[in-house]
């Protein structure tokens, strides 16, 4: 098993960073993520809310993985959030239901507000392989560093979204011209190898139906 | 605003994602900062009731369409496995029409 854990901060307030959170899919940084159902959602009776979103995540298997083990480089991913907003605490459990043999994945977040008015965000990871055939630690050490870059760009995923909240909220929404929002430049493409595919490379076209998503929302707001 | 696994239910997933993401932000909102314990639990229910009143059809549409595709792919019985592993502390409640 490998852990890993890391934290972050954004200087914007927990509720703002909450709502980008939840926003973020689709962004131009997210393209591996096919969809994303809400399969639960529930208030609880301490006032909480509970979502259960179930997402289908498009991988790749690296290169050196035997062939036609796994036939469908997709795989379902749930995720379980409980959002605390007295406690100003929303806290995140991820892991893949499917090819859980080859490699189960975990990941805990947890977003906290912070006196100072800025968010945290601690992330941990555990990646457990039970594969054999002496790649198991291997798996394990792939499967890590594939997280750590891809924290890398939905952190970056989050903070497009902040963006577009920010701006969003800075001017009065259904009076300006559609161009009032700019976006961002595209990201740049990713830094990873050619057996890497699944980190995603960010394409314009995508860009355009998410932000115009995202935008036709923040209009309505 | 992602699609929906099953693109029948994409148009009735943005619907319910719009009307969740309105109600959310509100629901975010710092409130109540000496409140007692009593009015919150009552602010946060009048929240969820608002929720249902404002969501709960469209919530309810979507859910429909959604749990015939997740039959047909046969995601089901690892969904249930993976809720029943539930990771939270308090569990959600399934509402009485998830269940089969």
């Amino acid at each position: 098993m490998k852990f890993f854990a890391t934290t972050y901060h954004y200087d914007d307030p927990w509720s703002i960073v909450t709502l980008a959170f939840f926003l973020r899919y689709p962004n131009p940084y997210a393209s591996h993520v096919l969809s994303c159902d809400v399969v639960s959602r529930s208030v609880s009776p301490s006032g909480t809310l509970l979502t259960t979103r179930l997402i289908l995540k498009r991988g790749a298997m690296p290169r050196w993985f035997p062939k036609g083990i796994v036939t469908r480089a997709e795989s379902w991913v749930v995720e379980e959030t409980e959002v605390d907003p007295i406690g100003r605490v929303v806290s995140c459990k991820t892991r893949n239901l499917d090819h859980v043999k080859i490699m189960q994945v975990e990941e805990s977040v947890v977003f906290k507000s912070l006196p100072d008015g800025r968010t945290l965000q601690h992330t941990e990871a555990r990646v457990r392989s039970a594969f054999g055939w002496g790649l198991t630690k291997r798996i394990e050490a792939h499967g890590l560093s594939k997280f750590k870059a891809n924290m890398q760009r939905s952190r970056e995923g989050v903070s497009l979204v902040l963006q577009l909240l920010r701006q969003s909220r800075l001017q009065p929404l259904g009076l300006g011209p559609e161009s009032t929002l700019s976006l961002p430049a595209p990201p740049p493409s990713s830094p990873v190898g050619p057996s890497d595919s699944g980190t995603p490379t960010p394409d314009c076209r995508t860009q355009n139906t998410w932000s115009s998503r995202l935008k036709s929302w923040l209009r309505r707001a | 605003m992602a699609d929906s696994l099953a693109p029948a239910c994409t148009p009735l997933k943005q619907e319910y994602d719009s009307c969740f993401n309105l109600w959310f932000e509100g629901y975010l909102e710092p409130t109540l900062a000496n409140a007692t314990e009593t009015s919150r639990k009552a602010h946060y229910a009048r929240k969820a009731e608002e929720f249902e009143a404002k969501c709960g059809k469209v919530y309810k549409e979507y859910q429909a369409c959604l749990q015939g595709a997740v039959k047909e792919r046969g995601i089901e019985p690892m969904l249930q496995q993976a809720r029943e592993e539930h990771p939270l502390k308090e569990a959600p409640p399934l509402l009485p029409k998830e269940k089969k």
